[in-house]
């Protein structure tokens, strides 16, 4: 697979390509963006945001931000793109009517600070370059109550020795549930679940790789598994007792999304 | 995104039928518009824009204003600029600033836009009632008048304000409907809270809460005033448009089926005031951030009657409206020694110019005043007595 590519919602068209300035903060436009491009405050403090594509939580404060953009167009030192978590209407406005491609519903931390990033501002579109991405279906397996964790070989390629849940990546041409029931066949011998849950992609960046996961949870009628050689070990544990050890990337945030209410 | 159903007249303007100024306005509330899942747009009683001092606008905005300039179609009051415009301050300014400046207030005025230079201006010019839909820009008034009023308007920029005040429309979606305008956290306060305590707890609340809007309890003795303060420092720190306050405001009913709850201590409100303060003596006293009422340059004048004034400079901030309506109130803080300005405050006028520090008693100007390239200041952020200590003999 080539470079990543990530779908977000498209706020101002256009198009960017250039490196991401990542800040994990909620932004004022006015006050907390210089009129010589810097962030004042947070995080980001003393970051030039001049040509880069600026990724942050969402726009807060003032009204009258939308204008900080364009007086920075207007200098020819504004982002040349920007991304939010969650946009709301103080910045889009800002981009819109100083014609800076804007995209939203991206999480920030699919990000490296620096990363060459393009957006497209009208179908919402961010690809990381040079960043293999890799689809994958984990499967939160439950049986009365409780849920099955895997202790990872020490020799895995990813989170060695880590709790998680059962893993592979998708195969050309299947589906996440396909993949899924596969992968519960490999690696624990377990034929038989239903399907209760199917939860939407969540990203996890690890160096040079995007995991785009797609978790579900499924309920086994048996506690019965039999590893092969790519887990050390299993046991079936209460929600509570999930929370005491220590799982791979975002494991638990969505063992809790998957079984909200 | 959904689709905004534009009726066959906002067709023509969409397709500039109309001309370029509402073909731009329209476009940019039918993209906001979906955006926040409007399903139309609706017709506003009036609007407020912010964006009017020079030193907010910059030169890009200027371009923009000439471009989107054209008559509004409803009464729409216009926040404060870079200078009292006919009486001078509060601090100098150069020539370039106050001609920029005066050309912005002149695209405004050929739009038709009052002569308000405030950001209250629910006390006089631009009074909503109950239910009413408006399009508002300016972040403080607009979580005043829907937390306190009950009007409706969602979070608007100067120029989508602007764009909706031509149009006389704004689109349907978030702080217009019911489910928008539901509480998702109760925020238990048990301290009893002053002016700069609730600004504090705004300071405190802003990040913290980030969007969702917070129903207080325990607070049944809330002021306007206080609750002013609290919408000037929770809408700087966040994007909050609205709270409710138990006992006070008029939409508490309004909650979220399983809201969240927090509370917060006497701690984290003195911590939140001691943080946002500097000790040292200031170089000036503004109070006005909002613009003050009639009732509370009434209350100061009370407090500076017949008193000798020393040390730093006392700089009070209204409307042109509030302090014609105040001439005793005036008189009384002059003679004194301080000074009433209108139509500007200590945050959009080029303080720095003349000022290193200043104290003031305004959680959204403790917020501003010392970002740097900005308001470039340090901060005494105090009570209004404990602020009153420095100029009082």
């Amino acid at each position: 697979m080539g470079d990543s590519l990530i779908k977000g919602r498209g706020l101002s068209p256009g198009n960017a390509t250039s490196s991401v300035v990542v800040c994990d903060q909620y932004i004022s436009p006015l006050g907390e963006i210089s009129r010589d491009g810097l962030i004042t405050s947070g995080p980001c403090e003393n970051v030039s945001i001049t040509g880069k594509i600026l990724a942050f939580k969402g726009g807060r404060g003032s009204t009258v931000g939308s204008y900080t953009f364009l007086e920075l167009k207007s200098k020819n030192i504004a982002p040349s793109g920007l991304i939010n978590e969650t946009a709301e209407q103080m910045v889009v406005t800002g981009a819109i009517i100083s014609e800076i491609p804007m995209v939203d519903m991206i999480p920030l931390d699919i990000f490296l600070n620096g990363d060459r990033i393009s957006i497209n501002g009208s179908t919402g579109e961010v690809m990381i370059d040079g960043v293999k991405e890799k689809r994958v279906a984990t499967v939160y397996l439950i049986h009365r109550g409780r849920i099955l964790l895997l202790k990872r070989s020490e020799n895995a390629t990813s989170y060695p020795g880590q709790y998680g849940g059962i893993s592979g990546y998708i195969e050309e041409g299947e589906t996440p549930e396909q993949t899924a029931r596969r992968e519960m066949i490999e690696e624990c011998d377990v034929h038989d679940a239903e399907m209760k849950r199917m939860g939407s992609e969540i990203y996890v960046r690890s160096g040079g790789m995007l995991y785009v996961i797609t978790p579900m949870l499924m309920e086994s009628k048996t506690d019965r598994v039999k590893l092969n050689e790519e887990n050390s070990g299993y046991s079936w544990v209460t929600p509570d007792e999930l929370y005491r050890h220590e799982t791979v990337s975002k494991f638990k945030e969505t063992f809790g999304v998957l079984t909200a209410k | 995104m959904t689709q905004v159903q534009l009726t066959k007249e906002e067709e023509k303007i969409f397709n500039g039928e109309m001309g370029e100024a509402p073909k731009i306005a329209i476009r940019l509330l039918n993209s906001l518009g979906e955006l926040g899942g409007a399903d139309r747009l609706i017709p506003i009683k009036s609007a407020h824009i912010s964006g009017v001092s020079y030193k907010n606008v910059g030169e890009g905005g200027i371009q923009f204003l000439r471009k989107i300039s054209h008559k509004v179609s409803v009464p729409t009051s216009l926040n404060p600029l870079g200078f009292d415009i006919e009486n001078g301050g509060p601090v100098d300014i150069d020539a370039n600033f106050h001609s920029k400046q005066m050309e912005i207030v002149k695209i405004y005025q050929e739009m038709g836009v009052m002569d308000s230079f405030t950001c209250t201006p629910y006390y006089y010019y631009n009074e909503p009632s109950f239910g009413d839909h408006l399009s508002w820009a300016e972040s403080s008034a607009i979580i005043y008048v829907n937390s306190l009023i009950g009007a409706r308007t969602n979070r608007e920029s100067g120029p989508s304000a602007m764009a909706s005040a031509i149009i006389g429309k704004t689109p349907n979606h978030g702080l217009h409907t019911d489910e928008g305008r539901k509480a998702t956290v109760i925020v238990k306060v048990e301290e009893p809270l002053d002016y700069t305590k609730f600004a504090a707890l705004g300071l405190f609340l802003g990040p913290k809460l980030n969007k969702k809007i917070p129903l207080v309890k325990g607070q049944r003795n809330a002021k306007s005033i206080e609750l002013k303060a609290l919408s000037a420092a929770l809408s700087a720190t966040s994007s909050i448009p609205m709270f409710h306050v138990e006992g006070v405001t008029k939409e508490t009913r309004l909650v979220s089926d399983s809201p969240e709850t927090m509370e917060v201590t006497k701690e984290d409100i003195s911590d939140t005031i001691s943080k946002n303060s500097t000790q040292q003596e200031p170089e000036l006293i503004a109070i006005g951030c909002p613009h003050l009422s009639s009732e509370e340059l009434t209350y100061i004048a009370g407090l500076v009657k017949g008193k000798k004034k020393i040390g730093p400079d006392l700089f009070l901030f209204t409307s042109r409206e509030v302090k014609a309506n105040s001439t005793e109130a005036v008189k009384i803080i002059e003679n004194f020694g301080g000074k009433v300005f209108a139509d500007t405050c200590m945050v959009v006028s080029p303080l720095s110019n003349t000022y290193g520090s200043t104290g003031t008693n305004s959680g959204k100007a403790s917020f501003y005043l010392p970002l740097k390239g900005y308001g470039n200041q340090k901060v005494a952020f105090m009570g209004i007595l404990d602020l009153l200590k420095w100029v009082i003999a």
